[in-house]
């Protein structure tokens, strides 16, 4: 499943040669210090391309919630990347999708934890909705399906 | 120092305690009658809990003090509260540990009726045991407790034991928005389904820890309580070595703690004898490194340049008398089982409620997150709760706590205190009791108590985000 996702990216790399992605892109993750998929994830994002420093924190819930994501949308860790929060198990191929278009948007989230998803265990069993969010009190919308 | 819980802690009484070498007493108020007459108001408040040089947060509190006033009382000697509420909303006192008659427990719906707005109640009980306890409420628990009401209840040894001083740390830990008000969002199905609403600040005593000042040679009993809504600590006394005397307000074997180190999980206490050893002018940090990577000194052991009191070390602290507790009778015992389940694991989904893979968080707008025995109880309790098991009053129950999760939970039982038999087939050490045993992820502890009381009992977890969202069931003796 990851080499999945690796290949995903290494064909957005080559297809779509930008030379924003060609470098490291820094990534800071915050995470509840008792959770463990969060890092299986971050190394998933440091096998494409990403430099993640890892955070661990108590009170992500309000780390989440400050940096505009919906309640009902959590992920299970926030990440500050390029401007951007992303959060939860985002496919990678998303995250650079959105640095390379760079909407009007404080960020995108995969919500919970879903089977399959980069960072965690099982198989992929559904359809993953990213949605957008925004800080202006505006709802979510769906950024992107896989 | 720090701790305010009586005159004992004085100037005068530091004085009193430094003047000569004799051994200090605990005070206690005069009394006039039999009966032992308190009272206490729950009502919204201001705490100043980031310091005195921060604005006020709005909380809210007992007596207008955060924590609650101290409420001392003796063993054995009947007590009598009256508990008015100021608050908007319905709210009980549960009185954390004491063994008590069922009607006095402070569960609404299943011990009592709930207390409401502008109404009060009278909590009436005789305390068999002495030794370190707390009081909080048991409505709306996981914003009332976490907007500040929370008090120490000491009940003293009917006969007095003897340290230098007496000292009281009541731990909370709050969390504050920017703008230093305790910040919204209780009951976020983040916190609910992984480790709960751990804060951003601890305090001692109800404000951010200055230096304790303490002076070289003295012997302090200190009472360490854990009220926060989720933080679990795991103290450190930098140069020192503190005996275990009590745990839970149970007196236990007296022990140095494994590794060094103080685990308190939400709702437990642990007293212990702190020789002060060190240097005079010396200072020594006081720290807290239970979450990885996220260690913090929680103040500091600032010595009065005084010589020390004593010039020769004490001998190893006795262990404090032992409370009249039911022995448990193992060769006839009835056994229980109580399987924690649920929670955020690999695979998104709760492990035994029901296989939650959806998009969003297990324990969303206030569905179960977790589960005891495969149901899940949710909220402070409430009228009609069917009992998980029955016991015949007398019986010894031989309870076996499994947590099948990937979180920490500190479990609680009301009424009862549990002498601790083993821990992942390992037989307990120091002879423990304890009202509220912390597992780790995956721990299995057998633990034994004789149902003496009668009435239906809580057993929840003290992670209150937890217990909210399931982790809670209720057994009846009969």
């Amino acid at each position: 499943m990851k080499l999945t996702y690796a290949l995903t990216a290494l064909g957005l790399a080559v297809a779509t040669p930008l030379p924003a992605l060609a470098a490291t892109i820094q990534a800071v993750m915050y995470k509840n210090p008792q959770c463990s998929c969060c890092e299986a994830y971050a190394t998933y994002l440091e096998h494409n391309g990403f430099k993640v420093e890892i955070k661990p924190v108590n009170n992500l819930s309000q780390i989440s919630s400050n940096a505009g994501v919906p309640a009902d949308l959590e992920g299970c860790h926030t990440m500050m990347v390029d401007g951007y929060v992303v959060d939860g198990l985002v496919p990678v191929d998303i995250v650079k999708k959105l640095l390379t278009e760079r909407p009007a948007i404080a960020g995108i989230t995969l919500a919970g934890m879903p089977a399959g998803a980069p960072g965690m265990g099982g198989e992929k069993s559904e359809t993953w909705t990213v949605y957008a969010f925004t800080k202006d009190g505006k709802g979510p919308t769906v950024y992107a399906s896989e | 120092m720090n701790s305010a819980s009586n005159r004992f802690l004085s100037r005068r009484g530091f004085l009193a305690a430094t003047a000569g070498f004799a051994m200090s007493l605990p005070m206690r108020p005069g009394r006039a009658s039999a009966v032992d007459e308190r009272s206490i108001k729950a009502a919204p408040s201001q705490a100043r809990v980031a310091g005195s040089d921060r604005p006020p947060a709005s909380a809210w509190a007992y007596n207008d003090t955060v924590p609650g006033p101290v409420l001392r009382v003796r063993q054995g000697q009947p007590v009598r509260i009256a508990v008015e509420n100021g608050l908007a909303e319905d709210t009980t006192v549960h009185w954390h540990g004491i063994r008590l008659p069922n009607a006095m427990d402070g569960v609404p719906g299943l011990t009592q009726p709930p207390i409401a707005p502008e109404a009060s109640f009278t909590y009436e009980f005789t305390p068999p045991d002495a030794g370190t306890f707390w009081y909080h409420p048991h409505a709306d628990s996981l914003v009332q407790l976490g907007r500040g009401l929370a008090g120490m209840l000491i009940v003293e040894e009917a006969e007095p034991v003897a340290f230098d001083r007496d000292l009281i740390w009541l731990l909370q830990d709050w969390r504050l928005a920017a703008d230093g008000e305790i910040a919204g969002g209780f009951g976020s199905a983040m916190d609910a389904a992984m480790s709960g609403r751990v804060g951003n600040l601890v305090t001692i005593n109800g404000t951010v820890p200055a230096d304790q000042a303490v002076r070289a040679g003295e012997r302090v009993r200190l009472r360490l309580a854990n009220a926060a809504l989720a933080r679990i600590m795991a103290l450190r006394f930098e140069g020192h070595r503190p005996i275990v005397l009590a745990i839970d307000g149970q007196p236990c074997e007296p022990h140095e703690p494994e590794d060094g180190r103080l685990v308190l999980g939400p709702a437990m206490r642990i007293d212990v004898a702190l020789d002060m050893r060190g240097e005079p002018g010396g200072r020594y940090r006081v720290t807290d490194d239970f979450y990885d990577g996220l260690a913090y000194t929680l103040t500091t052991l600032a010595y009065d340049n005084a010589p020390p009191l004593r010039t020769r070390s004490l001998d190893a602290p006795p262990a404090l008398p032992r409370n009249p507790l039911p022995e448990p009778n193992l060769d006839n015992a009835i056994r229980q089982e109580i399987v924690l389940q649920g929670g955020m694991v690999g695979g998104g989904k709760l492990a035994g409620v029901g296989g939650m893979m959806g998009m969003a968080m297990p324990g969303m707008k206030g569905a179960a997150a977790w589960a005891i025995n495969g149901t899940s109880m949710i909220g402070d309790g409430h009228a009609g709760m069917m009992p998980q098991f029955m016991l015949r009053r007398g019986v010894t129950c031989r309870l076996t706590l499994r947590n099948e999760t990937a979180w920490w939970h500190p479990m609680h039982v009301h009424g009862f205190s549990l002498l601790l038999l083993s821990r992942n087939g390992v037989p307990a050490p120091h002879r423990q009791w304890q009202d509220t045993v912390l597992l780790a992820p995956k721990d299995t502890v057998e633990c034994a108590f004789v149902a003496d009381n009668p009435g239906d009992w809580m057993l929840h977890c003290h992670v209150a985000d937890h217990q909210m969202a399931g982790l809670m069931t209720v057994f009846r003796v009969t």
